[in-house]
């Protein structure tokens, strides 16, 4: 019968590198997801060194007002587009399917055309660096700056291709992420003993779905009035400038949560395991995820406080309402901590800084809520301390959190803790140093995207501060980028289950095999590797 | 020995052991959190009571309605210091009071949750957000508050990279260059209306010392109030990210006495257009002198989108030139400026501004043989080169 067939083409030998490139395992993509996003996260990082040198003193040192604005757009463009999105979106794939004892995920095929999109969708925006100038607009990219007249190099148009591509996959990637955690869940495992991360990754996926299809809709919309003479977002030709603002933050805003509710999800692994605790109130938890993603889409119109165009009262309630679940997470992960047994890995210390820091994250973004207060500090560099204490506090730490929890079972091997722990330490001083001052700064009166200030502004100091600060963040990848080195050729080999994990990838191989289970332990909670362990413990001393 | 004895009641029913372990969680809070909550207290009594508080603070509100938001800011940031000093002790607390000893592999209880603990952390969240936000509301309304009957009104347009300032009733009008950016002169105690319009894309008008901002909107027109407290310059800046020179869209609000004002208003009105200093070519720079004898070289240069249509122009020396200068950006204002050698040299010529869509001819006396830069002293990224041979 056919099944004889079918064995010998699957196992046919392959080249490592043509293998990398037609893979459909969800493994292997999931490392390629977090490989390439990382070398995006080098270039958006470089780029962002630029910016900040240029910002160090004012007086134009290092490049012109030309290229600072394509600096800080690309910066932007490509740290949340094609580094924390796909990023996450890489854990996803590597630990989900894993995580709810699936073989792969549900389309594997769409997946690999998923992550191949961004790999082209990055290269075709930075085209623009050497066509005559990237996008030059901020990575809002507002109408009608953004339109031809006022923006006419072909760097803007190859932004919007790039971009609508990689809303392309992350809508194939949402879809693909749904279909797997509903309809491939290993029997046993109910909705709620759905790993915390398999639920973020779930709630994402809906934002996506929801949202990605929004801005796609802008983004031809602006292509058409830049290339063919449209004018949505043109007042000159009837169109509206505002209303631009209005579909780009109805998805830019639950992008937020899409950055930061997967980061979420793999602290919420992190902390359990360290303090040998279940996570406290798994349901309220869930709940709060849902609320957030709910919540997220009624908040958008808070970017735009001082456009005088939206009705302030409901979008100020429902901004300070999503800060509610945001605390419920907050007291739910300290009481996860409470009465543990604390282990100081580097994966929790990352998960720490993940806590301390995305806590100024949301009290520096409940200033904004208030809309007399918006008005102070709106586009000051007030709000870049917000978004890089969500993004960079939040988002980055726990990347590195994640990377450090996961490397063992991607690899066999265990990063260096003690090189992680140095890491952590130097960017963590670094972060604080950046960003910190930033809030004085827009107190001061210093606007955001500005290639210059006045000597006499009283800026320079604090510049100074946050350059030395942003060099700083810089070193800190060094020790990382060493460590990756230096433990893929030799690091520390490790069991299966090196931290003595709750959840099923801690239950296979490291790495997995293909297809991941030869057989799994029985699942009754959220913890079943937890489970399994401490019933065979309980037997073997006779409990 | 089974280090995990203590720990485990529901190893065999991980669902059932989670109503049980709660009660024990709640009784062990006291001790810590107690002394935690202390600690956070004391250090927000240090940092919120001392009157030397200079963390964190908005600059001394200039205005009325900027007096209201501080008063909203001092709220905001108490309660947001509270919150961030107890959580962050929490966290800190935690993290060091249950660390794993060395040697210890004694497995914690499994507390799952408590239910009472999450409506509480809940509900007492929300009481929080629903205050601050009800303030928030009343202050909105102050500081938003439009005047039936102002004092002074001022239509303020911008345009790129420029601010301009016209007071309608008073007939005066006031346009920024590069070198001299305008300043919006005010009397002080009286109400004063704001009315923004954009002549290109998005722009953001913003006093810092007044705690406000409010974006310069094409299509639409934004209106404020604001009642200056006190005399004094207040500076200010674009804060919408505008294009090339955003950074330099400065101007200042000047406060001044009502007599000041009243004098300044009689000065401004006797010298019509103050800013685009229509400068005659200074005759000393052209290196030939006079040369009006012959018939004046015609040469001509328009303005589109932003841009000059000819990068290069060339004139012959020594002779009068007659610059036909054609704006073709409707509402946007344009100049031409000579510069010898470069568009960092000496000018030796400049143009009126004229805003689109308009013509100009210039006189623009006779040159020296050279190389010359052209440039639209509004739009300094507009640039060509002159040869003049």
């Amino acid at each position: 019968m056919a099944t004889t067939v079918l064995t010998p083409t699957a196992t046919r030998a392959r080249s490592g590198l043509y293998d990398w490139l037609t893979t459909t395992d969800h493994k292997k993509i999931g490392i390629l997801y977090l490989g390439s996003s990382f070398i995006f996260f080098l270039v958006g990082g470089v780029l962002a060194l630029a910016v900040r040198a240029e910002l160090a003193q004012p007086g134009l040192q290092f490049m012109g007002e030309a290229a600072y604005n394509q600096f800080f757009t690309m910066h932007a463009s490509v740290m949340l587009f094609l580094f924390v999105i796909p990023m996450l979106a890489g854990f996803g794939n590597y630990v989900v399917p894993l995580m709810i004892g699936a073989p792969d995920m549900a389309f594997p095929r769409i997946n690999a055309l998923s992550f191949w999109l961004l790999p082209l969708a990055g290269t075709i925006m930075m085209l623009g660096f050497v066509l005559g100038g990237s996008a030059a607009e901020g990575w809002t990219s507002y109408s009608p700056l953004a339109n031809a007249k006022y923006s006419p190099g072909v760097g803007t148009d190859l932004w919007i291709v790039g971009l609508i591509l990689i809303g392309t996959s992350s809508i194939l990637g949402g879809i693909n992420f749904l279909v797997t955690i509903f309809k491939m869940r290993a029997p046993g495992m109910t909705m709620f003993r759905l790993p915390i991360l398999a639920w973020t990754v779930l709630v994402t996926s809906v934002l996506v779905i929801l949202g990605t299809p929004v801005l796609t809709s802008a983004l031809i919309m602006l292509f058409i009035d830049r290339n063919y003479g449209g004018s949505f977002f043109d007042p000159a030709g009837g169109g509206n400038a505002v209303l631009w603002q209005n579909v780009f933050w109805f998805y830019s805003h639950p992008a937020v949560y899409i950055m930061v509710l997967p980061a979420m999800g793999i602290v919420s692994e992190i902390i359990p395991v360290f303090s040998r605790k279940p996570l406290f109130g798994y349901k309220a938890f869930v709940f709060a995820t849902a609320t957030i993603g709910a919540l997220g889409f009624s908040v958008w119109a808070h970017h735009m406080f001082t456009t005088g165009s939206v009705y302030l009262p409901f979008f100020s309630f429902m901004t300070f309402l999503i800060a509610v679940p945001t605390g419920v997470k907050m007291f739910n992960w300290i009481a996860t901590m409470w009465k543990g047994s604390i282990q100081f890995s580097a994966a929790m210390l990352f998960a720490l800084g993940f806590l301390t820091m995305f806590l100024i994250g949301g009290l520096n973004g409940a200033f904004s809520a208030s809309v007399p207060v918006d008005f102070a500090i709106h586009d000051t560099y007030w709000i870049v301390a917000h978004i890089h204490y969500v993004l960079f506090g939040g988002s980055v730490f726990a990347i590195f959190g994640g990377l450090f929890y996961w490397f063992p079972k991607m690899f066999g091997v265990k990063l260096n803790e003690t090189l992680g722990k140095i890491q952590f330490v130097v960017m963590f001083v670094g972060f604080n140093m950046t960003f910190f001052p930033m809030h004085e700064l827009g107190l001061m009166g210093m606007p955001r995207r500005i290639a210059d200030y006045s000597p006499m502004a009283g800026w320079n100091d604090l510049n100074l501060v946050a350059t030395i600060g942003g060099f700083l963040i810089a070193a800190s990848v060094l020790p990382f980028l060493w460590n990756v080195f230096i433990s893929l050729r030799g690091g520390e080999r490790v069991g299966d289950d090196p931290w003595e994990g709750n959840t099923l990838e801690w239950a296979t191989t490291s790495p997995p095999p293909p297809y991941n289970f030869d057989r799994l332990p029985e699942i009754r909670s959220e913890r079943p590797v937890f489970d399994q362990r401490h019933r065979l413990a309980g037997r073997a001393t006779g409990h | 020995m089974c280090p995990l004895r203590p720990a485990l009641p529901g190893a065999e029913d991980p669902e059932r052991s989670r109503g049980l372990v709660m009660t024990r969680f709640s009784k062990g809070i006291p001790q810590g959190a107690v002394i935690v909550a202390l600690g956070a207290l004391a250090m927000l009594l240090v940092a919120a009571c001392g009157t030397g508080v200079t963390v964190l603070q908005p600059p001394a509100p200039a205005t009325e309605q900027g007096k209201a938001t501080d008063w909203l800011y001092q709220v905001v940031f108490i309660v947001a210091a509270v919150i961030f000093f107890l959580v962050e002790a929490l966290i800190v607390f935690a993290a060091v009071r249950y660390r794993r000893r060395k040697g210890d592999d004694t497995l914690p209880p499994q507390i799952h949750g408590n239910n009472v603990l999450e409506v509480i952390w809940t509900a007492i969240p929300v009481a929080i957000v629903a205050i601050v936000f009800f303030i928030s509301w009343q202050t909105l309304n102050t500081v938003d508050a439009v005047s039936a009957d102002p004092k002074l009104k001022v239509e303020v347009t911008g345009f790129q990279w420029q601010w301009q300032f016209t007071y309608p009733d008073q007939g005066v009008t006031i346009v920024g260059l590069p070198d001299k950016a305008p300043e919006l002169v005010v009397p002080v105690g009286e109400t004063v209306q704001v009315s923004l319009q954009s002549r290109d894309v998005i722009h953001g008008f913003y006093v810092p010392a007044f705690l406000f901002k409010r974006d310069v909107i094409p299509g639409k027109t934004n209106v404020f109030d604001f009642t200056p407290t006190e005399v004094g310059t207040f500076s200010g800046q674009c804060t919408q990210f505008c294009g090339l020179l955003h950074s330099q869209m400065r101007f200042s609000v000047v406060v001044k006495s009502q007599a000041d004002f009243d004098a300044w208003v009689t000065q401004a009105k006797a010298t019509p257009t103050p800013a685009p200093t229509p400068t005659p070519g200074p005759s000393a720079s052209a290196g030939g002198g006079g040369g009006t004898g012959g018939q004046p070289a015609a040469v001509s240069l328009s303005a589109q989108n932003i841009a000059f249509d000819q990068a290069a122009l060339s004139a012959p020396a020594g002779t009068a030139i007659q610059l036909t200068f054609v704006n073709n950006d409707n509402g946007i204002p344009h100049n031409v400026v000579i510069h010898r050698d470069s568009p960092t040299g000496e000018a030796v010529f400049t143009g009126d501004i004229i805003t689109g869509v308009a013509t100009k001819v210039y006189d623009v006396p006779a040159l020296a043989a050279g190389t010359y830069a052209y440039v639209c002293a509004v739009h300094p990224n507009m640039t060509g080169t002159l040869t003049v041979k």
